[in-house]
């Protein structure tokens, strides 16, 4: 195998470029070496991190807002504050935790289950994260601030975000938030479609991935084709906020409609980048803890594919109250109707997996299962979304924010729950307490239910959504009531699941390598894994390849042996440098946004001409980020080699992770 | 079976270290381009959207627009993804000199381009009374096309940066995957060009 | 200036110079450019002259991307990446045209903003 051919892609290392100016960190614990990682598994750990963290946050806001909605005409927030919270709630959930979480197992695990060492683009990797965090930062800022947080829902839908309904900077704020996330998103995407395609071990053909790296490379296309269309729609809000501009003022012939359109062209596709990695991470769970493989692999694979592609034709169902004409609302019922096709394929194929296995309930299982289960109830919502003459009911009602709920939560949130559980041994070698994982599933499902089934009766009775009080004769007391009842529960539920996780990360239980006897490759490695994943890469014989290793111990250990000669006489294991330009880049970025978004345009009384505060810092972050990109190219990728000795640790590395010396 | 700059003969086509033998940069500016084309596809569509229906009053887009002006710049566009076909040609034979030359002309043309459009830009909104602000259709063209511009702009500082570097003595054969890498964005711009030349001027002459 | 070519490569096509390929295919171009300024002052049909325009404009479009772009020469996945931005792209502009267009989706003129004196006098 070839795999580690001196590449004529790479720069070649008996002339190193000389990195200007700044030095080659090299730094592996503290502070410096977290700014400067490289490594997807870091990576994948501060996404996780961060999603979480975010994750108290949206919690907060929507217990606020449940608070709020527990009795009618309740005063705990006022109107502009509930406005606050349900926008932010909504922005945050959506981009600052179910997308991170996601972006986490991507990161981490992906990698692991393709036999790669790494991202195809580490570097560009390390500036999505910082670049996410950035974006999460602005976002978040406005608390801090007297022009308060966004507050215009998490759509934004012109015209009320136009200066003339929103004169304060929240929607400057939400808005580059927003653009800073979706360039770090597509960033990350495009870094994993490449690596899919091109970093897979030997052997490993398109048809023996794991359904996860499917899912991933499903998402990542999505991310690239659906952000643009945000994107545009943000620079055309952006601009008529800061220039003038007239995309969306009405009395120079500019349609507000368009923005919707813009916006859910983006914001469907944005969906089912919320649930295909959570549909990964079942696909993976049920057949590890059905002891079976996964029923109907090619036609899962091939219903993601389905689902991505169609979801790109159904974001006018999002708008069938618009008053768009029969044909178009028509159309596009018929196409909403279609995507249940391949979705509902996908859950037969999983009931497939777990019919006839050998079922062990473990925690990771009962999320999956409860996933199954919760995501069809959501499922079956929104088909009834799907016929037009029901959603002019349903449409701003309550019964829309049970459905969604129902996906993301049952959907998208339980899935990510399992896999934290399911992964946590690999990632930090301990293994979560099997008591405690049940005790927090059954508080969250039952809060859960509790909270959003009578959304569902809410809606159909009349509720309108994203309004901050209601009156007492309207017949909706008793559903808000248990409704905040359950969320109590739910986030009784959440802070038993957390207290477990941050217990087991500090003095779980250590467990030994693959303790759920898995299929995929990720289980392969010691946990955690090492620092450049393989010893050897491996050669892949089948799909579900740690189980056939498993069954193929010999042919294995000489496959290996083989390999590890191939790669000494090649010089060694190729580790990517460690970079402060990904960083610096968005430190940049920072600046630049706080300029755009945050400072006000200069006051004419005081700067005279073009010159001001707000020019300035904005040119100021340009800069730096320039100046970090032109160094992040001139730094060169030639990497280090390092060797290893029997026992899997690193030639030369001294106790405490550092090196002994540079290369080799 | 293993390329290495032996015999002096690299394969610029061909990464053996990947799955599929495509480069990693080239795989990558691809898929970017792919998702470029829908950031241009909305951004066209805002603007022939507002084409359907202009507002009463309105300028007629003919009485502004100096096809002659435009004609001249694209054609100038499309001899500099010429040249910039001919840098990567050049760099991929490890012809140095021939690879300055051909950045330095598409350089140049880029920037003949984009003062094309700082003159036609200064001519809609100070002889045309056409600006970004006074109407939708100074709104949607001039934030398309200025667009356009910026990526073209960023292009130029890009093709620059490698010209400069061409000349520190790093550059070599084995970096033709990154001028080859610049080249598909250059030619990108210029295509966007090519649909919007057709979508924005000439549609509007029928 | 002439630097010493590397077409001893083994085991793949021959990299022929494409310079002189090159240079046709931008005479090509120019060629289109002039034809589709001279299309918008013929007086045929509108639609006759939009079809025209679009289908030069492809061609030109097409040239650059499978010769200048190398996409001929590559592996078909390249081509098959962005072939799906491309479609994608075409067909969201295509749905959002025919929304737009739609007779629901005109905007009110102003006529029916400030209705003619004769309907304000019935009361």
């Amino acid at each position: 195998m070839e795999a580690l051919a001196k590449s004529d892609f790479l720069a070649k290392e008996e002339h190193p470029t000389k990195p200007f100016v700044l030095w080659r960190p090299t730094a592996k614990t503290g502070l410096m070496s977290w700014l400067t990682t490289v490594d997807h598994k870091r990576i994948g750990f501060l996404y996780g991190a961060s999603g979480l963290f975010f994750f108290i946050f949206g919690g907060i806001e929507a217990l606020l807002i449940r608070i709020q909605l527990a009795v009618p005409n309740n005063t705990f927030l006022t109107s502009a504050q509930y406005n606050e919270m349900f926008t932010m709630h909504g922005t945050t959930m959506i981009f600052l935790v179910v997308m991170p979480i996601g972006a986490a197992f991507f990161n981490f695990i992906m990698p692991l289950q393709i036999g790669a060492r790494d991202v195809a683009f580490p570097r560009l990797n390390a500036f999505s994260f910082w670049t996410f965090a950035v974006g999460a930062i602005i976002l978040n800022v406005g608390w801090f601030m007297k022009d308060g947080a966004p507050d215009a829902g998490w759509f934004g839908y012109a015209p009320l975000t136009t200066r003339t309904f929103s004169p304060t900077h929240a929607i400057d704020m939400w808005v580059m938030g927003l653009q800073l996330l979706g360039v770090a998103s597509i960033a990350a995407a495009l870094n994993f479609i490449v690596t899919i395609i091109n970093l897979r071990a030997p052997g490993m053909t398109m048809m023996r991935l794991p359904v996860f790296t499917w899912m991933t490379l499903f998402t990542s296309f999505l991310i690239i084709l659906s952000f643009p269309a945000i994107t545009i729609a943000l620079v055309e809000i952006m601009m008529d906020r800061l220039f003038g501009t007239n995309f969306f003022e009405v009395s120079s012939g500019g349609l507000p409609i368009l923005w919707q359109h813009l916006f859910w062209i983006f914001g469907h596709p944005e969906v089912y980048i919320l649930i295909l990695p959570a549909m990964g991470i079942i696909s993976e769970i049920l057949p590890t803890f059905s002891r079976k493989p996964l029923f109907g692999y090619p036609v899962v694979v091939f219903s993601g594919a389905s689902i991505g592609f169609l979801g790109f034709g159904v974001w006018s169902h999002h708008m069938f109250t618009t008053g768009m004409g029969t044909a178009a609302t028509a159309a596009f019922a018929l196409m909403t109707m279609a995507i249940a096709v391949p979705t509902g394929v996908k859950i037969f194929n999983w009931i497939g997996t777990l019919w006839g296995g050998h079922l062990t309930m473990r925690t990771p299982m009962m999320f999956a299962i409860g996933f199954l289960w919760m995501f069809m109830i959501g499922g079956l919502s929104g088909i009834m979304h799907a016929a037009a003459p029901a959603d002019a009911q349903q449409h701003g009602s309550y019964f829309v924010v049970a459905h969604f709920h129902y996906v993301l939560i049952g959907g998208s949130l339980f899935a990510l729950f399992a896999g934290i559980h399911y992964w946590f041994p690999l990632m930090f070698g301990r293994r979560v307490s099997e008591f405690w994982g049940k005790v927090s599933f059954w508080v969250i499902f039952v809060g859960f239910n509790v909270t959003f089934f009578p959304m569902h009766f809410l809606g159909l009775e009349g509720m309108p959504r994203r309004t901050f009080t209601y009156d007492k004769n309207m017949g909706w007391e008793t559903g808000n009531l248990w409704a905040t009842v359950g969320a109590c529960v739910l986030g009784i539920g959440v802070a038993i699941y957390f207290a477990t996780m941050i217990y087991t990360y500090y003095k779980g239980e250590r467990t030994h390598k693959d303790p759920w006897d898995a299929r995929t490759l990720e289980w392969s490695l010691p946990n955690p894994p090492p620092e450049y994943n393989f010893q050897a890469i491996p050669t892949i014989h089948a799909r579900d390849s740690w189980w056939y290793q498993k069954r193929h111990m010999a042919e294995v250990a000489k496959e290996t042996a083989d390999q590890i000669k191939a790669d000494e006489a090649h010089g060694g294991i190729h580790m990517p440098f460690q970079s402060i330009y990904p960083f610096l880049a968005s430190v940049g970025i920072l600046v630049g946004a706080i300029g755009v978004s945050i400072i006000d345009p200069a006051n004419p009384n005081v700067y005279h001409g073009f010159w001001g505060p707000k020019i300035a810092i904005t040119i100021l972050g340009g800069l730096i980020m320039f100046v970090s990109v032109v160094l992040w190219s001139l730094e060169g990728n030639e990497g280090y080699h390092i060797h290893l000795n029997e026992d899997g640790s690193v030639k030369g590395e001294d106790a405490h992770g550092g090196y002994a010396s540079h290369g080799h | 079976m293993s390329s290495t700059a032996a015999a002096g003969a690299i394969d610029h086509h061909h990464d053996p270290t990947t799955t599929t033998g495509i480069p990693n940069k080239k795989l990558l500016m691809w898929a970017f381009l792919a998702s470029d084309c829908m950031f241009f596809g909305c951004l066209i569509s805002t603007h022939l959207i507002y084409r359907l229906h202009p507002p009463p009053g309105t300028l007629p887009a003919k009485q502004v627009f100096s096809i002659e002006l435009t004609s001249f710049s694209t054609f100038i566009l499309l001899m500099s993804s010429l040249m910039m076909a001919l840098a990567v040609n050049a760099i991929q034979k490890g012809n140095l000199k021939s690879l300055r030359w051909s950045l330095l002309t598409t350089i140049f043309f880029g920037c003949i381009f984009l003062g094309c459009q700082v003159y036609e830009f200064r001519n809609f909104v100070f002889e045309k009374h056409l600006t970004i602000t006074n109407s939708i259709l100074g709104t949607t063209f001039f934030t398309l096309t200025g667009t356009h511009g910026l990526h073209v702009l960023i292009g130029v500082i890009w093709l620059t940066g490698m010209l400069i570097y061409s000349f520190t003595g790093r550059l070599g054969e084995k970096d033709a995957i990154d001028v080859e890498m610049m080249g598909l964005y250059w030619h990108f711009v210029d295509i966007v060009w090519i649909v919007i030349f057709t979508a924005v001027y000439l549609l509007e002459y029928l | 200036m002439s630097a010493p070519t590397n077409d001893t490569q083994a085991g793949h096509a021959v990299e022929q110079s494409k310079f002189g390929l090159y240079i046709e295919i931008a005479m090509l171009l120019a060629v289109i450019t002039g034809l589709e300024l001279v299309t918008v002052y013929l007086p045929f049909m509108k639609w006759l002259l939009v079809t025209v325009l679009v289908v030069l404009s492809t061609v030109k479009f097409m040239f650059v991307i499978f010769y200048f772009m190398h996409l001929r020469w590559d592996k078909a996945f390249c081509t098959i990446l962005f072939f799906i931005g491309l479609v994608l792209a075409g067909g969201t502009m295509w749905a959002l045209l025919k929304l737009f267009g739609a007779e629901a989706s005109k905007p009110l003129s102003s006529a029916m903003m400030d209705p003619p004196a004769a309907v304000l006098s019935v009361s």
